[in-house]
């Protein structure tokens, strides 16, 4: 039995215009994404792939070549198989925009024979209960956003693949969604959320794989991806004094406009260190690589043909 | 798939747009009903007072009662020969006017309705109605983007497409059989009302052609859920059917190929089982003259072939697609 819950290898989607013009949607994706629980990011740009990769994933479109795996098993092939675990919104929300809310997710309840009560719950849940016999077409974007996420729940699934979830959301609906996210991948629920808002998934994510121009850049954990190490932002009344004494500790502490720029891996390190030798914090702050200067290098990268694929984050 | 079929026919019935075509569907037989009914109904008796009138007074015309003179003067001329026994009842016949030229009314026939009247046109109505319905069923699956919702509940699309399929073909059949059967039995009670005769199993022949004719319409609600899954759009499912009926009878017409290829002689002869047509060919005895129009019968077994075949090949083309394409 398979540890990963989305496998891929040199997964490749072509179209092909009416003019014969070729496009390379994805091109040999090898995605791996670990079981367990936990909120697995997908970023890439507008236009990398991301949603190709999912819709091809969920058998709504035919991989031109490469093979996809869910749970261990082979998609589309036994896709009917692994459906029942698997909740996914792709793109925008599609239901019918004349039924209400509570009859969509009852005719796509009764697609699997799930009960009545599944359907109060899920709408309990995304919180909208009392607008749930209201039609679809008058709900707001982000209670639209709600209900597909509530018709993901209806199956109680393992993994949930959710493709830019918070698009077009207001700022309360963009922290709801967040929450809600984080909370299924706390409870043991694997969440492939696919965006390209790289504070979403630095915020939400545990781990994350990097797509550009439908090509793996990078796959690992967050922290993988920005580096082992972290640098400090170390001020104290006597910098000098402070970075020999952190000198001696092992630690290369360097001098920038009067303050002390260290790598540790935790903060506590520089703070006994310095505690010891009776030298006092003014501020210790995390002078942390972001996810989106490591995710416009490689994008930018990827665009000028640079090879950077990064192979030692990669989980896979 | 009974799962399936239950969420499809809520989905189904649960349309506005297929609602109200269905309620169309309902009216549109109701006021031809109605209107054949209204049609041959008995003159009333201030009809046939009127008409008397009429009679009277135009039996005391100067001209007309000097026709009638004439005809008595000289029945041979006027009447023919031989001379009827009764001169003056036969000119009084032929030259007073009569009370049924002024009331005119058509006596209700079912065989006459069955074979060219409302009987055709209440199952060309449910066959163009029920299309519409299995287009706009799955239009707007494909609109709202829905389809690939489902598909997401259930990733087998061949099952998909058949539930789908079956919701529309099944309803279709039976709201048409249903129409069809109320249609005739309203008719053969009004005919009974009247003392016009329908037994010799002529009743049970209309209903039974009434049958067929919701076979039509299911068939038609078949191939317009076909073709629009086929073409994801139910305004490009119908743009090409109106294209092919327009285009196709002059196509049919310019390349002369015989009248047995036509689609809709096909239904009819579903419909009346078996239908006359005419075809061209050699003259028997005389091959010089050229071509005559000779009278032939096209079998109901060939128009079920005919259509049939037709209805598979859209229905493979269509599940084929939905099959392979790629779902937005």
């Amino acid at each position: 039995m398979s540890d990963l819950v989305i496998e891929t290898t040199g997964l490749r989607k072509e179209f092909r215009s009416l003019r014969g013009e070729l496009r390379v949607a994805v091109q040999g994706l090898d995605l791996a994404v670990p079981s367990g629980g936990g909120v697995h990011g997908f970023l890439g740009p507008n236009g990398s792939g991301k949603t190709t990769t999912i819709r091809m994933l969920l058998g709504l479109a035919r991989p031109t070549r490469g093979t996809m795996r869910l749970f261990g098993q082979p998609v589309p092939a036994q896709l009917p198989q692994v459906i029942g675990r698997v909740g996914a919104v792709v793109e925008s929300p599609k239901f019918s925009p004349n039924f209400s809310g509570r009859r969509n997710l009852q005719l796509l309840a009764g697609a699997i024979g799930a009960p009545t009560a599944s359907v109060d719950a899920a709408l309990e849940t995304v919180k909208l209960t009392g607008r749930e016999k209201d039609r679809y077409k008058s709900y707001s974007l982000g209670m639209k956003q709600r209900l597909a996420i509530a018709a993901t729940l209806l199956k109680t699934p393992d993994l949930l693949i959710l493709d830019e979830p918070t698009n077009g959301l207001d700022p309360a609906g963009i922290r709801e969604i967040r929450e809600t996210i984080r909370d299924l991948g706390a409870s043991g629920v694997t969440v492939l959320l696919s965006s390209h808002i790289l504070a979403e998934v630095q915020q939400v994510c545990t781990s994350a794989t990097i797509i550009g121009n439908g090509k793996l850049l990078a796959s690992g954990t967050v922290d993988e991806l920005l580096g082992s190490g972290t640098a400090y932002r170390v001020v104290v009344p006597e910098p000098t004094a402070a970075a020999d004494v952190l000198t001696r500790a092992g630690l290369a502490p360097s001098h920038v406009d009067g303050v002390l720029h260290v790598e540790a891996q935790r903060p506590a390190e520089i703070t006994q260190i310095l505690g010891e030798s009776g030298i006092w914090l003014t501020e210790l702050t995390p002078l942390r690589a972001d996810l989106e200067a490591y995710f416009l290098q490689l994008t930018e990268a990827e665009e000028l043909g640079h090879d950077t694929h990064d192979t030692t984050g990669a989980i896979a | 798939m009974s799962r399936l079929l239950r969420v499809e026919l809520t989905r189904l019935l649960c349309r506005r747009a297929v609602l109200v075509i269905l309620a169309v569907a309902v009216a549109i037989p109701t006021v031809i009903g109605v209107a054949t009914v209204l049609n041959t109904r008995p003159p009333s008796d201030a009809d046939l007072a009127y008409a008397e009138e009429q009679v009277a007074a135009e039996s005391a015309l100067p001209g007309v009662q000097r026709q009638l003179e004439k005809c008595l003067d000289n029945p041979e001329r006027f009447l023919g020969r031989p001379v009827p026994d009764d001169v003056r009842a036969a000119c009084e016949e032929n030259y007073l006017p009569q009370p049924e030229w002024f009331v005119y009314w058509e006596q209700l026939s079912l065989a006459e309705e069955r074979d060219n009247g409302s009987g055709l046109a209440v199952v060309i109505v449910l066959a163009i109605l029920t299309m519409l319905a299995g287009t706009t069923f799955a239009g707007h699956d494909w609109a709202s983007g829905s389809v690939s919702n489902q598909l997401l509940f259930e990733p087998r699309r061949p099952l998909v497409w058949a539930a789908k399929g079956a919701i529309v073909t099944g309803v279709a059949g039976l709201f048409s059989g249903f129409v069809v059967t109320a249609y005739w039995l309203l008719l053969g009670l009004v005919a009974g009302s009247r003392d016009i005769p329908t037994g010799d199993g002529l009743l049970l022949d209309c209903l039974q052609s009434g049958w067929r004719g919701a076979g039509v319409a299911a068939g038609a609600a078949l191939a317009g859920f076909a073709l629009t899954m086929l073409f994801r759009s139910t305004v490009a499912a119908l743009g090409v059917l109106l294209a092919a009926s327009v285009a196709g009878g002059i196509v049919l017409a310019v390349i002369g190929v015989d009248s047995v290829w036509n689609p809709g002689l096909n239904i009819g002869a579903v419909i009346l089982d078996g239908a006359k047509y005419y075809a061209d060919a050699p003259c028997p005895g005389n091959e010089e003259v050229g071509f005559c129009s000779v009278e032939r019968t096209l079998p109901i077994g060939r128009a079920l072939w005919f259509l049939g075949s037709g209805l598979v090949l859209f229905t493979v083309a269509s599940l084929a697609s939905f099959q392979r394409r790629d779902v937005p």
